[in-house]
């Protein structure tokens, strides 16, 4: 009897873990996904908000209308065919101090959190302060973040997924995405030229 | 003919009636254990039916509280407030590409490329929201490019700085 119990114990934990592990991968995967709705509010006092919120099933269904035919389509299509979201939000206000650094907060605990790596941290009078996270699962890059502070203008960029970063970047002047001169070293000559 | 043998075994017997009880014998009564047919034991069905069970309802609840905690629209909201008369001072250009980017008015004139008509056959309704998902995609791929430009203009000089020291 008791090693009938111990048998029934271990069959139940067994059909447990196996239901239960894709869930649980799910939900990890889910983890570069950042919560924005701290900065809901910033919209009322902007005077240019961009809000894009587009989850894994829109991602597929955006990706089912790209031209295969297209060069370009084709190239975004690869680079967004493994991705689970993405979310922006910019603000861009008249006047200076329309938002506080308490709103930004929860976004940086976010991105304080395990797994997140800031790669890049610009800081310009001009621009104001740029920083670049990856989110790393391992050796393979789970998410991206881009936060943009400025004066007048705040920015969160989170795309949750496996990003190519370069992929990404090569996708300057494509599409109507403007040629902004990463990426390719022919680009890099000719901006530095311009320089 | 004596009867008693039928009543209680005593007297001689008849040699048929000693026949008949030999060929009945073999029927007669044998005491046994109790046999009761073995009950099937069930346990490790239910045990697996209820786990299945809970992981289905810890999956619904999951999925229940995921979908709550995403944003609700799932569009791009841009809102621009009527232009104001006064123009802002020269003394701060911005690079041109910027505001290029992210003015929804140039998102939606380049989008004639991306209008085309959809090479899979969808319904009506889902290509719609299809093409509308692909043109918030292209936004936030445009915002998202903008700011790396932004980066890597901020971060090339000190590489050029950089390189020309290890020169």
């Amino acid at each position: 009897m008791k090693t009938l119990f111990h048998i029934n114990i271990r069959t139940t934990l067994t059909a447990v873990l196996l239901i239960l592990t894709p869930v649980l991968s799910a939900h990890a995967q889910q983890d570069s996904r950042i919560q924005m709705s701290s900065l809901d509010h910033l919209a009322a006092k902007a005077s240019q908000t961009i809000d894009v919120n587009i989850d894994e099933r829109l991602m597929r269904l955006a990706s089912r209308v790209f031209d295969d035919k297209d060069e370009d389509e084709r190239e975004v299509k690869k680079l967004v065919a493994n991705l689970k979201g993405v979310y922006v939000k910019s603000f861009e206000f008249e006047t200076e101090g329309q938002y506080a650094a308490a709103d930004i907060e929860p976004i940086r605990t976010q991105l304080r959190g395990p797994g997140w790596t800031r790669l890049v941290n610009v800081t310009s009078k001009k621009e104001g302060m740029l920083e670049v996270y990856l989110l790393f699962n391992g050796d393979v890059v789970g998410g991206l973040a881009v936060l943009h502070t400025d004066d007048k203008e705040l920015t969160v960029v989170n795309i949750v997924g496996p990003v190519d970063v370069d992929k990404l970047a090569r996708l300057e002047g494509q599409l109507g995405i403007p040629d902004l001169g990463i990426g390719s070293p022919k680009n890099k000559t000719k901006n530095d030229d311009e320089k | 003919m004596n009867d008693d043998y039928l009543w209680d075994k005593t007297g001689q017997p008849d040699p048929q009636i000693q026949q008949l009880e030999e060929i009945l014998g073999t029927l007669r009564y044998q005491p046994k254990p109790l046999a009761l047919p073995q009950k099937r034991n069930y346990f490790p069905l239910l045990a697996i039916a209820a786990s299945l069970l809970l992981a289905i309802l810890a999956g619904g609840i999951w999925l229940r509280v995921r979908s709550r905690n995403e944003a609700p629209p799932q569009q791009a909201r841009i809102e621009t407030p009527t232009p104001k008369p006064e123009e802002k001072p020269v003394g701060t250009p911005k690079p041109p590409v910027d505001k290029a980017a992210v003015n929804p008015s140039p998102v939606v004139a380049n989008n004639r490329r991306r209008n085309r008509p959809a090479p899979s056959a969808l319904p009506q309704r889902e290509r719609e929201e299809a093409l509308m998902a692909k043109e918030q995609l292209m936004l936030a791929l445009r915002v998202t490019t903008e700011k790396l430009h932004l980066v890597h203009t901020k971060t090339q000089p000190n590489q050029i700085k950089n390189q020309h020291r290890v020169g």
